[in-house]
């Protein structure tokens, strides 16, 4: 059955080549925790996309329930965090998964580091990976305004505040991400947009591109 | 999963054939091809094993998710000046380097553009910074120095703005509790406490004006009427030390009467 | 070749019962989270007196506005949501309260709105009619009569609950 549709795909589509570069491409010794369990270091790139997946579906998922607006937000935050099944479980996938994958990408940026993984000729992709940690690092800031809490409200304005300290450009920056003077309403539906489409949209984008890099140039030789 | 790996395509004809060819020479040829040893095939060798991995570190995952609840504080309140901001964890560093003289006031660009931007171009051009065609880290010192460097000062800068912060929050005015009574106002204790300079940081109703309230002191876990003095004496977060002036015994009243502030 | 073959179809069962375990511990949660409020009861609306006294109900329908108290997730207005229900008593004496809204496509109907059909509910929106009891004239729109409110007399006031459901 399976074989069948697949013919019947691969007869128009001849998707068999793409299959088979991914599939069937080997994968080195040295990178495999099987052979040498110190090779977990190279499984950290791997979690992290693990974590980032994670982040996408508990956030599709949040968004059923939660609406950025300075009345309503906190509201709904509470209420699909303690009123429905399993919602403390999955904010909390949400929230702390945010955290994780910091790290992960912390950790995973070291061992590209330390492994001198980024020299020739991957520099291209230790570029593109440095943009991935910026789009994350945003996410996290966009991210950490949504529920509208205390804490959430004052660490967004300190973080506003550092921004247009920034000579010249500053207040233009602090301006535009406020959408006006405070942070307030406008600006909490920029960051909802910011977190949960353009900042994505750039992830996608640098992600696909990080990941048909890695296949094209292959992992970095053993040291 | 429907895999080939017998290769018997059919023959497909399409009209003008641009596509890339399966049987293309590769461009790059993987560089560990050159070492020996036991590779293996992406799927499903390789990949059980990363998704082993994965597995691992779900059940982790959702041990912590399952152990700790995310926090939720209370609505936002521009109005509330009392609150202490704190951004998240992984801006602390960047948070503390900004308390310091020489990355704030005028010299504010210090710690806001010209760090982290050095700090983040290094990183984004080091593949041109570090040329050399050695890997691994004892050969290229200074690249290594360097980044562990940072890492040093990063770690310091977060563990200096999280002790900071943990030391503002003992001594600053919390929110108090809804129902707040003093308890036994007609004794002693409360006398001593009206006459001496503890009412002007807690407030006259126990309330907390510049420092935190004492209403419901007495039930804090660890709290006892001996550690009560020795925070008097002593001081404690923005708290000076030796703020009651009076008697042994008078400050052994004061302690106990401080003590039987109880909230349910 | 054979045990070559079945080498790999171990490690595709395997590869697949992870992806299984993978994809169930990551769902499970997120899918209980969004079915949650078909798998809750429906909070019922109690019963609300709509301030009338059963005395003064005649034969004729007469719309009777209410409000009730909802909680629609984290929205819940102060002053609560305004229904409207046409009370009357049938030939028996009974008190009625039919639900205004068609059973077709869910307008809200009016007694006696239109000169051409006297005594009978008419909705505006594709020209379905019902009798006064509320059973629908066969041959317009509508396949079904309308909705009936739960209705309580206490102490002679009239109290609206929710609606039946048939």
């Amino acid at each position: 059955m399976l074989r069948a549709i697949y013919d019947w795909v691969d007869e128009r589509l001849d998707i068999t080549p793409i299959w088979r570069d991914v599939a069937d491409h080997e994968v080195p010794e040295h990178v495999n925790p099987a052979h040498h369990f110190s090779a977990f270091i190279y499984c950290f790139g791997g979690l992290t996309f693990f974590v980032v997946v994670i982040q996408i579906l508990s956030g599709m998922f949040l968004a059923l329930y939660y609406v950025p607006d300075i009345v309503n937000a906190h509201p709904s935050v509470s209420y699909l965090q303690n009123e429905l099944a399993m919602g403390a479980i999955v904010r909390g996938m949400h929230h702390w998964g945010a955290s994780v994958a910091i790290v992960m990408l912390f950790l995973h940026t070291l061992r590209v580091f330390f492994t001198g993984s980024y020299k020739h000729p991957r520099e291209f992709n230790w570029i593109v990976g440095m943009l991935i940690f910026l789009v994350m690092i945003g996410l996290g800031f966009t991210g950490y305004l949504l529920p509208w809490d205390n804490k959430a409200y004052f660490a967004t304005k300190v973080g506003v505040e550092i921004a247009a300290s920034v000579p010249f450009v500053g207040k233009y920056i602090a301006t535009f991400l406020q959408g006006g003077d405070i942070v307030g309403a406008v600006t909490l539906e920029r960051f909802f947009a910011l977190h949960v489409f353009f900042l994505p949209a750039l992830l996608f984008m640098l992600l696909a591109v990080h990941f048909i890099l890695i296949r094209r140039q292959g992992i970095s030789g053993p040291l | 999963m429907a895999h080939n790996p017998e290769g018997n395509r059919k023959q497909v004809h399409y009209v003008g054939d641009s596509r890339v060819r399966a049987d293309r020479p590769k461009l790059y040829p993987p560089d560990y091809s050159e070492f020996p040893g036991k590779t293996e095939a992406f799927i499903p060798d390789f990949l059980l094993k990363e998704w082993m991995v994965a597995a691992v570190f779900l059940v982790g995952f959702m041990t912590l998710v399952m152990s700790e609840l995310p926090p939720l504080g209370e609505k936002a309140d521009p109005t509330n000046t009392s609150f202490l901001p704190v951004p998240d964890w992984y801006f602390l560093f960047l948070y503390q380097l900004l308390k310091y003289k020489w990355a704030s006031g005028p010299y504010v660009v210090i710690g806001t553009v010209i760090l982290p931007g050095i700090a983040g171009a290094a990183l984004l051009l080091a593949p041109w910074l570090d040329r050399s065609k050695e890997r691994r880290p004892h050969k290229r010192p200074v690249a290594t120095g360097l980044m562990i460097v940072t890492i040093i000062a990063i770690c310091a800068l977060t563990w200096a703005a999280e002790a900071e912060h943990e030391k503002q929050l003992e001594s600053a005015p919390g929110r108090k509790p809804k129902e707040a009574k003093v308890i036994a106002a007609d004794e002693r204790g409360y006398q001593l406490y009206k006459q001496s300079a503890c009412i002007k940081c807690h407030g006259d109703q126990l309330q907390g004006v510049n420092g935190p309230h004492l209403i419901g002191v007495g039930n804090k876990p660890g709290m006892s009427a001996e550690k009560i003095i020795e925070i008097m004496n002593n001081g404690r977060g923005m708290m000076p030390a030796g703020m009651f002036q009076g008697s042994k015994e008078d400050q052994k009243v004061l302690a106990e009467w401080l003590m039987k502030q109880k909230q349910k | 070749m054979s045990k070559k073959v079945s080498r790999r179809k171990f490690l595709t069962y395997m590869l697949g019962g992870t992806a299984g375990f993978l994809g169930a511990g990551l769902l499970f949660p997120m899918v209980r989270f969004a079915v949650d409020p078909v798998m809750k009861k429906g909070g019922g609306v109690g019963f609300v007196d709509v301030g009338m006294r059963v005395s003064e109900i005649t034969d004729r329908p007469k719309a009777v506005q209410f409000k009730v108290h909802r909680k629609d997730g984290w929205y819940q207005p102060e002053e609560g949501e305004l229904l409207t229900a046409w009370v009357m008593k049938d030939e028996k004496g009974q008190v009625v309260a039919l639900s205004p809204v068609c059973k077709h496509l869910g307008c809200t109907v009016n007694w006696d709105s239109n000169p051409q059909f006297k005594n009978q509910f008419f909705c505006p929106c594709h020209f379905g009619r019902y009798y006064k009891d509320g059973t629908n004239v066969p041959g317009t729109p509508p396949s079904k009569p309308l909705d009936k409110y739960q209705i309580k007399i206490e102490n002679d006031r009239l109290l609206i609950g929710p609606v039946n459901k048939a």
